[in-house]
């Protein structure tokens, strides 16, 4: 079982707490105007924020535009953030956001988390074979993946990239934790089928 | 077999959420079921290889870009690189106050006399009078330029001194770039210099001489800008200068 990169665990609670005391004196020395504090804000959390734009929108050049703007909309937000959320947290339902509006405006059509599941691949597309006994490498998961629709790959990248749990996800989504999980369980699908294709291709 | 009945469990499985009723339920399904098996192993393969893909860093310039918004926006205080900066900072800034009144007073001389127009600073234009050959206009502008230069060729050693000394990377990568650029343009100088030596009338060579002094004036001026933002700590307005330079 992988540990989730924002599970708390009761043996660490301790320091956790510490560390969300750090993180909120943090945020006070932000919202007095403290630049030093706020680039410590942005070392902390543009990689993994990067990471997610850039997966989202699929192209560096948007994707570091969209990190500088991230972090702006996060400065003039601060004010709003009560605590009730990590900060990474908050940071990635902001960041997810900005992307997918960034997406929307781009196709010029709406398209909500919650994909019309008519198109879900079926479960044993690829029974046959098993992924597991292939060669699928990593750069093939990053294609196939830049190629899933937004919704189901917004949850995928979150939890299955960004390790968050399905409770996090549906934070940031803004979404059931029953929709997180079959989005992402969507995503998988449609990844195994993608995968499956692309090695009978080869052989 | 009523597979579908079993999705659920292979996704909590895979989650690392099924518990061990459920797990020993699942267990007995898939040991009579190699669609299923199969169904299970992929998708644990892509789990498993989603959480080992990399993070890639985001791009170096993008802080100094927000930090810059910020201070335009005049939603943070006044930026205290002074007070914030390692010893070697400190000593980057007196430089570049210094190198921007010395550099930056000779550029004055220069800059009407490069403009390309023909226009003279009023002490040439007395010197010269009306009838000034174009061999003295490029006399008189190399003296200036001498001078200016002179201090550039300072200002940047100690630059590359200080920066390595603090090892901050972007000054490095500044000084070096810096340094480049003006080997390039100093080559060309020369070369013009060679030409003019062997055909004083030739005005080919004499434009030829005429651009490469533009250009390094040029570079001045882009050096002292930069080194005024760093002065003002400007960090988006000092990237801003060195991605004119590094263009240029």
């Amino acid at each position: 079982m992988r540990t989730s990169k924002m599970t708390v665990l009761p043996a660490v609670r301790g320091a956790a707490s510490a560390g969300r005391q750090d993180e909120l004196a943090l945020i006070g020395r932000c919202r007095e105007g403290d630049l030093g504090a706020f680039e410590e804000l942005y070392r902390t959390h543009a990689g993994r924020l990067y990471s997610v734009a850039l997966r989202l929108v699929g192209n560096p050049a948007d994707a570091e535009d969209l990190l500088q703007e991230i972090f702006l909309a996060a400065h003039r937000k601060l004010d709003t953030f009560r605590g009730e959320s990590s900060l990474g947290t908050w940071l990635y339902r902001l960041a997810t956001n900005l992307c997918l509006d960034h997406l929307r405006s781009r196709t010029g059509r709406s398209r909500h988390v919650t994909d019309s599941i008519d198109d879900e691949p079926g479960l044993f597309d690829v029974a046959t074979s098993s992924l597991a006994e292939q060669t699928v490498t990593r750069m093939d998961l990053e294609r196939a993946l830049a190629r899933l629709p937004e919704g189901c790959r917004s949850a995928f990248v979150l939890h299955d990239v960004e390790g968050l749990e399905h409770r996090e996800v549906a934070e940031i989504l803004g979404v059931a934790e029953g929709t997180s999980k079959s989005q992402v369980h969507k995503a998988r699908l449609k990844l195994r089928k993608m995968l499956g294709s692309q090695e009978k291709e080869r052989r | 077999m009523n597979c579908a009945r079993h999705t659920q469990a292979i996704q909590d499985q895979i989650d690392g959420t099924l518990g061990a009723i459920r797990k020993a339920e699942l267990q007995q399904h898939l040991d009579q079921c190699p669609a299923c098996r199969a169904l299970l192993a992929d998708l644990q393969r892509i789990r498993d290889l989603a959480g080992t893909l990399d993070r890639p860093a985001p791009p170096v310039g993008v802080w100094l870009q927000v930090a810059g918004r910020l201070r335009q926006e005049g939603r943070v205080q006044a930026p205290p690189p002074v007070e914030r900066a390692r010893r070697s900072h400190v000593a980057l800034l007196a430089i570049a106050a210094g190198l921007i009144v010395a550099v930056g007073a000779s550029l004055m001389l220069l800059v009407p006399l490069l403009r390309g127009d023909g226009a003279q600073p009023p002490a040439e234009q007395a010197a010269a009078g009306d009838n000034a050959a174009g061999g003295e206009s490029v006399q008189s502008i190399e003296d200036h330029f001498r001078l200016a230069e002179q201090h550039m060729q300072t200002g940047i050693a100690k630059l590359e001194e200080t920066a390595k000394a603090g090892e901050t990377v972007i000054d490095v990568q500044t000084a070096a770039m810096l340094k480049k650029n003006l080997e390039l343009i100093d080559q060309a100088i020369a070369e013009s210099r060679a030409a003019l030596k062997a055909e004083p009338q030739s005005t080919v060579a004499r434009d030829s001489l005429f651009n490469a002094l533009r250009r390094k004036v040029a570079l001045l001026q882009d050096t002292v800008a930069l080194m005024n933002e760093m002065r003002k700590g400007n960090a988006a307005g000092a990237a801003q200068v060195i991605e004119g330079v590094d263009k240029s």
